[in-house]
C-alpha cells in the first residue's frame, strides 16, 4: 500500500484521530508518521478540524482536587530528580505519561530476568528503560540506559532471524533522521556503548528496525517495525 | 482567552514556568475536562485522565509547533488521545458500570448557531444523519468501528463504509 498516495494519507489520517485506527493497524501508522512527516502534518490537519467539534462542549469546571494533584505529581518529580545525582537529566525531557501496560510489561521482564538469572549486585543503576514490545504488547526487548551504556535483554518472543539483524535507533523529537545505537542480539544481553548525542539531543522515542545481517546499509532505518518511548526511573 | 494568549502561557510552560502552567489550566482546564467527560462519561476516570493529559502537556510543551493548529486544538488532542489510551487499559465499558447522572446527552452541546459558523460545522452539516452520527460516535466515544455499528444497529460493514465515505465527503467539502 502507498501510504503516501493522497487518498489513502487522508483516509488513514482521519481515522486515526477519529480512534477507530485501532491496534496493529494503530501501532503501525504510528511507526509511519516517524517515518514519513507529510503522515504527521495530515493528522495534524485533522486534529485541528476534528477538535474544533470539542469546542462546542460546555465548559465543566473540574475538581479543585485535580489541581492539587497535577502540584503534587510536579513537586515529587523535582525532589526525585534533584535527589538523582548520578546524571543530571533536562528536567523538561521528562515523559511521564509512559501508562500501565509499558510499566506492568517492565515488571513482567523484570521479574523473568530475575527468576532465571542469580541476582546480581548492580555495580550502577539504570536511569531510563523502555520495553520494546510488538503490536500485541507482547515484550520484545527490555533497554536499559545508563549513564555510559546502552544494555538490551531480549527476550524468548523475539522472532530469531537468520538473514537479518535487529538495529536500535534513537528518533530525536526535531524530526531529523534517527540515529543508529548498535545491533541488539536477537537472544540474550546486549551492551552497546551510549552515543555521546544521547545526552545532548531531546529524545521522542527509541525505534527497532530490521536490517540486513550487519546493520543498515545507508545509515537509515531500512524497515521500522517497533517504537517504543523512554520513561526516567 | 484566545490563541495568542495560550501560546505566551505555552511559551513560558515550556521553559518550565509554574505560574504560566497554572494559568494556562485556569484557563482551558474546563473546557478540556468537558472532552474527558463525555469521552470517559465517569468523573473520577474524566479527572484522571485530564490530570494525565496535563502532566504531559508540562513535559511537552516544547512539542507544540503552529502546524499542530492552535493552542487549545493541540490541548485537545492531548486530552482525547489519553482517554483512548485510559479506556482501552482500564476496559471502562466492560467493568464499571455508569452512574446515570453522570452520563452527558447531547444536550451538552451548544446550539452550533450560537457558535462562529466554522467551516467543520458546514461540512458536518452536509453529512448524512447516519454518517454523522456514526463519526460523533468514534469521536467523543472513542468507540471502535464494532462498537458503532452496535450503537447505530447497522452490520459492522456498513458502519465501517460510513464512516469512510463520511470522512471522504468531509475531505472534499473542506478542500483537503
Amino acid at each position: 500500500m502507498n501510504y503516501l498516495q493522497q487518498e489513502t494519507k487522508h483516509a488513514l489520517a482521519a481515522e486515526f484521530v477519529l480512534g477507530t485506527l485501532h491496534g496493529s493497524a494503530r501501532a503501525r501508522f504510528r511507526q509511519l508518521m516517524v517515518e514519513h512527516s507529510e503522515l504527521a502534518d495530515t493528522v495534524n490537519q485533522w486534529e485541528s478540524y476534528f477538535n474544533d467539534m470539542a469546542l462546542h462542549l460546555n465548559p465543566i469546571v473540574p475538581d479543585d482536587s485535580v489541581w492539587e494533584k497535577i502540584q503534587a505529581r510536579l513537586d515529587n518529580a523535582k525532589i526525585k530528580s534533584a535527589d538523582d545525582n548520578v546524571v543530571s537529566l533536562p528536567q523538561k525531557t521528562n515523559n511521564f505519561w509512559k501508562g500501565l501496560s509499558v510499566l506492568a510489561t517492565a515488571a513482567v521482564v523484570i521479574l523473568a530476568v530475575l527468576l532465571v538469572k542469580p541476582i546480581q549486585q548492580p555495580v550502577e543503576d539504570s536511569i531510563q528503560f523502555t520495553v520494546v514490545t510488538d503490536e500485541q504488547n507482547t515484550p520484545l526487548w527490555l533497554i536499559e540506559i545508563f549513564t555510559q551504556k546502552i544494555e538490551a535483554q531480549a527476550t524468548k518472543n523475539v522472532l530469531a532471524k537468520a538473514n537479518n539483524d535487529y538495529e536500535l535507533w534513537m528518533v530525536p523529537k526535531d524530526g531529523s533522521a534517527p540515529i543508529s545505537l548498535g545491533l541488539l542480539a536477537q537472544t540474550g544481553k546486549t551492551s552497546l556503548p551510549k552515543n555521546a548525542i544521547f545526552e545532548q539531543i531531546d529524545i521522542a522515542a527509541l525505534a527497532v528496525s530490521l536490517e540486513p545481517v550487519g546493520g543498515s546499509p545507508n545509515g537509515s532505518p531500512t524497515e521500522v517495525l517497533y517504537i517504543a518511548e523512554l520513561a526516567i526511573l | 482567552m484566545d490563541h495568542e494568549q495560550h501560546l505566551g502561557l505555552l511559551k513560558k510552560v515550556a521553559v518550565g514556568d509554574r505560574a504560566a502552567f497554572q494559568k494556562l489550566y485556569e484557563a482551558t482546564s474546563a473546557q478540556l475536562y468537558a472532552v474527558s467527560l463525555k469521552i470517559m462519561q465517569n468523573r473520577d476516570l474524566a479527572e484522571d485522565a485530564l490530570q494525565e493529559a496535563f502532566i504531559r502537556i508540562w513535559h511537552n510543551a516544547q512539542e507544540y509547533t503552529p502546524a499542530k493548529g492552535k493552542v487549545l486544538t493541540w490541548m485537545i488532542s492531548i486530552v482525547r488521545y489519553r482517554c483512548f489510551d485510559a479506556l482501552r487499559f482500564n476496559k471502562v465499558r466492560q467493568g464499571n458500570g455508569l452512574e446515570q447522572e453522570e452520563v452527558l446527552t447531547s444536550d451538552d452541546f451548544v446550539e452550533l448557531t450560537e457558535i462562529e459558523k466554522k467551516q467543520l460545522d458546514f461540512c458536518m452539516d452536509e453529512l448524512e444523519s447516519k454518517q454523522k452520527q456514526a463519526i460523533h460516535l468514534a469521536f467523543f466515544g472513542g468507540l471502535t468501528h464494532q462498537e458503532v455499528s452496535a450503537h447505530i444497529n447497522s452490520p459492522l460493514g456498513s458502519s465501517k463504509s460510513l464512516i469512510r465515505r463520511g470522512m471522504q465527503s468531509l475531505r472534499r467539502c473542506l478542500g483537503l
